[in-house]
Parts: C-alpha cells; structure tokens; sequence
C-alpha cells in the first residue's frame, strides 16, 4: 500500500515541479507583477458564454471548461483555488491605499469572477470552475447510476452507502500514510474538508432525500471558517490548489481526490455542499442581468429538465437561482423551449 | 640571579598570555560562508558554549524598497567579537549590520549607497577583527568589528555616466589579501564593455595589488584554498565556465578551465579532506558535479528533479564524507563525496534556496534548510529525517521566481547549550533561532497522533455541533423563480 501511495506521491510532486507555461507572470505594469494573462484568460473564458451560439453550446461550454482548467494549472499564479481566493481577495482589499498594484495583484482574479457574476450571473460555475468542471466530467462515468437516483428523489441506498465508505477507506488510508511520511502543518487544514465531505457521503447516502436543501447551507459555515482564516492569516489550502501553486501539497492533493471520489458518488457534491466560492457567487448573482425563467405555459413537466440539472437546481421547470450554476443544460434539453435565458437589459426596453 | 631569570619568565608570561588568550578569542570568518566547505557554522569557544543566546526577530523600518533580483538579507558572518557573539548581516537597505546576539542590540551599522547582495568576510588587523563587504556601489568596506570605525573603503570601479549595475561578489581572505569578483557593464552600446574580475586588495590598507579579467559575465564568490603548497583561486562565471588561478605567479595564470552544462547559480564547495581536493557546483538545471581541484577533472555528475538554485556544502553523513545540496524539486539530497552515490533524499515543503548549513545539535550531525514553503528545516544529517521546522516568514514581493533572485542562507553559532540559526529571511526580518530549547518560531507541526486527535475532534465538532445547527435552522425559500 505504502508503495502505491508512494508512487501517487512522487508522481503529483514531479508533475508539479515545472508545470507553469511562464516562469514569471506576465507583468502587466512593470515591475508591478500584475498577472495580465490571468485576468485575460479569466476575461475570454468568461465572454464566451455570452457570445456562444445556442447550437451545440454544452459542446463549447465543455470546450470553456477544459480550457479553465488547463489555464488555471498552467498559466495561473495568483489564485490558489477556492479558499485562495477569498484569502486574496481579503488581502487585496487590506492593501488598497497603501500598495495599490499589489491590492490589484490579489484582487484581479477574485473581482473579476465576482464582477461577472453580478452582470452574467453564475457564469463561472458552470463554464469555468476548474474544480466544478473537474466533478463534471468526472461525474459522467457514474452519470447514468446517479440520474435514476435524482429521478427517484435520492433514496437511501446500500449502494451508495457502500461507495461511502469505500471513499471513507482511501481517505483514511492515505492519513495514515500522510501522517507517518509528512509534516502537517496548519495549512493543511484542507484534510479537515475532506473528513466533512467523507462524513457527508455517509449521511447522505442516508438522508440525502429529506436533508439535500439544508445541508446546502454548510456552503455558508465553509466560507465563514475560510475567512475567519484569512482574517487570522492562516493559509488554508484547498483541493486542486496544488494544481494552480506548482507546489506538490500532499493535503491538497488528498482532498482533490476526495473531491473526485465523492462526485462520484453524489454529482458536483463540493458545489452542493461545501464550496465557499459558491455562496459568494450565488449571492453576487442575486441581481444579475442575466437569468433563468420558465413559462409555464409551454412546460410539458416531462422532467428532462430536472434529470440533467447536476446541483438539482431545477425541479419540474421550478429554478432555484441560488443555486443554479448557468451551465443552460436545462435550456438546451427542455423540448418544448419554456427554460429560456431572460436578459434583463432587454426586458425593460 | 635564579630569582631574576623567574621574574623575566614571570613578566613574558603576563605579557604574552593576554595575547595568547585574544588570540583564542579571536574568531575569523574568511569568506562567505565561513570555510571553504560552506558549512556556515561557527564553534563557540567552551565559555560561550553554555551561555544560552536569547531568540531574536531584528527589523528596521529603511526607505530602500526591495527589488526583486536583490539579496533581501545575504548571507550573515558570524563572529565572536570582545567575547560576545556577533553577526553581521548586509541586505536589500542597503546597510551593514552588526548584531550583538547576547544583548539583542544592533552594535552598529553602515549605510553605503547600494543593496548589498553578498554576505561579508571577518579578518583579522594588528589583533582587532575588522568586517570587509562588497556593495553594489562599486566599493569594498572594512571596518572595525567592535566598534564600527573604518579601516579603509575603496572604490574598485570607476563610475561613468553610462555604467550599469556592478555585481560584487563576497570578498575572500587569504594570507593577509582580500579577494573580491565584480562584474560591471557599461551601457553604452558604443563602449560594450563588459568586465568581469578578480581584484586583490591588501586587507590592512586596501590598495589594489593586481587585478585579473576572468570573463565577461557575472562571477561566482572566489573560492580561495592551498592546493599542493599553492594558493590557487576557483571561480565559476554565471555562464558556467570554471576556472582556477595559480596566485603564487604574477600574473596567476590559469591552471584549468571546466565548462558546466548548463548555468551556475551559486560558488563550489571543496572537501579538503580528499587528495587532491574536490570541488562540487551545482547548476541551474539541476546536475551537481564534482571536480578535481587539482587538475578540474570530472568525478562524478548527478542530477536532482530541477534547479539548484544555490550552493553545496561538505559535511559528512555516519562518518563518511558527503555534499548536501537543495534543490528546486523540494528536495535535499546528500550524496557520497568520493562517488556521488545517493546517500539521501529528503522531500521537503517547497523549493530549497538555501546552502546547507551543517552543525552538530545535541550530539548529532545535523543540516538546516531553508524552503520557499516558508519554513526552515532541521534534519538529520544521517537520514535527513525532520527534526524540527521553524516558520520564518512570507516573501516581502508577489511571486516566487526561480533563478532571478539572490538568496540569503543561515549561519549557526554552534554551542552546547545554545546553538542558535542565524537567518535573514525573505520577509525582511533576520531571525535568531535558538535550536536548542523553545523558540516561538517552531513550526506548528502536526504529530502522528496530534494529526488523528484533531481529525476526531473535528468530526466530533462536525456531527454534534455543525450539523444538528444546519439541520434545525429555519429553512430558506430558495429563490424559486417567478411564475
């Protein structure tokens, strides 16, 4: 086992060791080491939703994905994954006034996702998120498995709960092969994640049919204990951090796979249930130009919609905006055309 | 006639053993990391070996603002200067310092007109140990250690209004003179005069006794030793050419040349206990390779995941001479001095920048480490298992970048009770670090058990506590769209 785990080891530590396409970010003032390609990239993968045309656009959503998360391990120094960004950002935010270019440095990333949330609504998501898209094609080899399960309000199963605890044993035999070959320190707080989302597969496995809306609140929790953190300065990395830092983290690396094992499981589960980002996002999308409406004229209640929604956003043509990622699965699929995108600007003219 | 000769011998007694005991006292650090095998530590006398030093984080506000590309510290020299131990540590403001460990004071300091990349050399003038640096305002500094008063400074490049940076290295002594390597380019496309040297100066006056062009590229820190009953310079150019100097003929004349595969990022190290001597150098693509001294013949080649970013450093490992070297692949290696066999290999948080610095704590041969994680390590030298990590701070710039900055490593005053890391760290603050006993810098590092205790606590925490409020706050409406 121990040889497994070894070799899992030096395989994440030499494929990080080089991975970034430029040594240096490119400065966008000089000197200042404003990542300009980083706000580039993030700029164009965020347009593309907007200009895309209808006709095979998951096609090209999942070609935005793809190209997220090969710009975020590739090209990306700034953002360190979804705890990152909200360390940043309250790091940025303390520098406005006294390091203006290094306030703009920590920002960039995390306004610009915000900025586009508030005008696109919740367009990262679902078409850029490399940890979002990570579960999604991920999700695709249980997909048939998971869609019977929504279809039929997520009973309680034995095998799911089995899943459960086979994802239970990798994560705490990899801790204990951790805890003997590492040193931990408070960084590494992501494994704490990690046991949160282990727990939660067992309960849901459970309780997912009466418990799925409420436990979406621990989004909240997540994102408070990540900025109390960043407050107090603890540098809490997150699943596929080490895929954006170029640094092998042995914490992060676990709770990624975590995170892959467990999507398994329950699609888009860290969405769901324990992404910070994602409330943030939600709520900054609250007033977005852009969003989601049925009419119900035309709704036929066939529940396509409902069967390809992977967060459960949409139920019988009912959207529930706080947690829809704008992935438009559920526009494109609908047969009789009643999900359409409402674009404010043009509503009131 | 007896009873006069007992008073001569009496009187010669007092008068010479004052001198003998200075003499003891009296702790030189000829190059930059002390010795020619960079170990970087220096052995307290037995007095100062059970005086515990006090931790210390030393910072001053200055008006200089780094740049990446400087030395936010360089490399401190160590000294035991009127029976207390001193470091003296030069940096990005600029200035010298001169840090009394015991009291926690900064004995002195000099402000030059340039960052100040390398670390400097202690010496010794008429019984009074005097600092030497090199700034990149083209100038050598000495001064007195005690007090700080000048002995000399010299200017060793002439400025014109089209010179561009000078590159100085850390000065070398030897036999009474200083050895110094200085790049300086003018930027004058007409001119195009790019100089790289190797300048002598006598250290007691500083007076220029011959100077040497050895390339054309910015040059390693000379390594200076006695090869067959001959002073003999070796020098590494950035570019990768090594080459040694015979400084008993005038002009020394090289005796050989060695081309690295690829560039060199940090000066050699030698084993003197080999004949002849070996060097080892390391270069930014990641092969160690070590030398003849003698003739620059290849021993032996290795090669590590990524850059070494920095130099080696020869100790030994259960007896048997070894080189230890850090790489960017996170990993400290100790490889066999003779052979180049792989002895250890140590993973570590983060890139490894620093020069090994190799002591003995509590009996036991150990390596510190400094890495990009933020953290400095102590292992043992034997296996390179962890002992111990300290948290020594986030880098004063945004990004880390491989190969474009110049890093500072630790020294070590090595005592019994009191062994202490000296360490300017990237965040701006030169840190000392007791090794021995607390130091509020220990890593806040996660037992075996520790680990599982906190995993149960928070499982605990989680089911009993986070989860019952999650379930049982009032529920949210959602956001429903319209109708």
């Amino acid at each position: 086992m121990n040889a497994i785990f070894d070799w899992i080891s030096s395989f994440f530590a030499s494929a990080s060791a080089n991975i970034k396409l430029v040594d240096k970010a490119l400065a966008g003032l000089e000197g200042s080491y404003v990542e300009l390609l980083t706000v580039l990239a993030l700029g164009l993968l965020a347009i593309v939703p907007v200009i895309v045309p209808k006709k095979r656009r998951q096609f090209y959503r999942r070609l935005n994905q793809l190209f997220g998360i090969m710009i975020f391990i590739f090209v990306v120094y700034t953002c360190l994954g979804v705890f990152g960004l909200v360390r940043n950002f309250y790091h940025g935010l303390t520098e406005i006034g006294k390091e203006n270019i290094i306030a703009l440095y920590y920002c960039s990333v995390p306004a610009t996702i915000l900025v586009t949330s508030m005008i696109f609504g919740p367009f990262f998501c679902g078409w850029i998120c490399p940890t979002g898209a990570i579960q999604e094609f991920v999700g695709m080899i249980t997909a048939p498995w998971t869609r019977r399960r929504k279809l039929a309000g997520w009973p309680a199963s034995k095998g799911v709960f089995a899943s459960a605890v086979g994802v239970a044993a990798i994560f705490l035999l990899w801790m204990a092969y951790l805890s003997v070959t590492r040193i931990f320190f408070v960084e590494d707080a992501t494994i704490y994640w990690s046991l949160v989302l282990v727990v939660l597969l067992l309960i849901l496995a459970w309780k997912m049919r009466d418990w799925d809306d409420r436990l979406r609140r621990l989004r909240i929790f997540s994102f408070f204990v990540v900025a109390i953190g960043a407050v107090l300065s603890f540098r809490i990395t997150s699943p596929v951090h080490f895929g954006f830092s170029k640094v092998y983290d042995p914490a992060s690396v676990l709770s990624t796979v975590m995170v892959v094992f467990a999507a398994l499981v329950i699609p888009n589960v860290w969405c769901r249930y324990l992404c910070p980002w994602r409330e943030a996002i939600a709520w900054a999308a609250r007033g977005s130009a852009r969003s989601l409406a049925t009419n119900r004229e035309s709704c036929t209640h066939c529940g396509s919609c409902t069967a390809v929604c992977s967060v459960d956003a949409v139920k019988d043509g009912h959207i529930n905006a706080h947690e829809c990622h704008m992935c438009l699965k559920c526009v494109d699929t609908c047969p009789t055309n009643a999900i359409e995108m409402v674009e404010k600007w043009k509503a009131e003219k | 006639m007896e009873g006069r000769k007992v008073a001569a011998c009496f009187l010669l007694l007092l008068l010479v053993l004052p001198g003998l005991a200075s003499a003891e006292e009296l702790s030189l650090w000829p190059a930059e990391r002390g010795f020619v095998d960079n170990s970087g530590t220096l052995v307290l006398g037995r007095e100062l070996a059970e005086t515990p030093l006090p931790e210390w984080h030393f910072s001053r506000r200055s008006d200089r603002r780094y740049r990446p590309g400087q030395a936010v510290w360089a490399c401190p020299a160590l000294a035991v200067v009127n029976g207390r131990p001193m470091a003296f540590v030069g940096g990005f403001d600029s200035t010298m310092h001169a840090l009394d460990l015991m009291s926690k004071e900064e004995a002195w300091s000099k402000i030059t007109n340039g960052p100040i990349n390398s670390g400097a050399a202690i010496g010794e003038i008429g019984g009074r140990q005097v600092v030497y640096w090199g700034s990149t305002d083209r100038s050598v500094y000495s001064f007195f250690a005690l007090e700080g008063s000048r002995l000399w400074t010299r200017e060793i490049i002439e400025p014109t209004s089209s010179l561009g940076d000078v590159e100085l290295s850390a000065p070398v002594l030897l036999g009474g003179v200083l050895y110094i390597c200085c790049f300086a380019y003018d930027k004058a496309i007409a001119r195009s005069d790019q100089k790289a040297e190797l300048i002598a100066l006598e250290a007691a006056t500083g007076r220029e006794l011959w100077r040497l062009r050895v390339g054309d590229g910015p040059l390693s820190t000379p390594v200076i030793l006695e090869i067959g009953g001959r002073d003999v310079a070796i020098i590494a150019a950035r570019k990768g050419l090594v080459q040694a100097f015979d400084l008993s003929t005038k002009p020394p004349h090289r005796m050989w040349d060695y081309q690295m595969p690829q560039e060199v990022l940090g000066y050699p190290a030698v084993d003197t206990t080999a004949t002849p001597p070996s060097l080892f150098l390391g270069s930014k693509f990641g092969s160690m390779i070590s030398l003849d001294a003698a003739t620059g013949k290849e021993r032996w080649k290795k090669m590590t995941g990524d850059w070494l970013d920095n130099s080696p450093a020869v100790g030994s490992v259960k007896g048997r001479r070894a080189v230890f070297g850090g790489s960017n692949d996170y990993c400290v290696y100790a490889w066999a001095a003779d052979s180049g066999e792989l002895l250890w290999r140590q993973p570590i948080g983060g890139e490894v920048f620093s020069i090994p610095t190799l002591f003995t704590l509590d009996g036991k041969p150990s390596v510190l480490v400094s890495s990009l994680d933020d953290h400095t390590y102590v292992l043992d030298a034997d296996d390179g298992r962890v002992v111990t990590s300290f948290f020594t701070g986030e880098l004063l710039w945004d990004l880390k970048t491989k190969g474009e900055n110049v890093w500072g490593s630790a020294a070590v005053f090595q005592g019994r009770a009191n062994t202490v890391a000296v360490f300017g760290s990237y965040n701006g603050t030169i840190f000392v670090i007791p090794l021995t006993g607390e130091c509020s810098l220990t890593a806040k590092v996660r037992s075996s058990a520790g680990l599982w205790i906190g995993l149960a606590v928070a499982f605990v925490l989680f089911v009993f506590v986070i989860l019952p409020v999650v379930l049982l706050l009032p529920g949210r409406k959602g956001g429903v769209e319209p109708e």
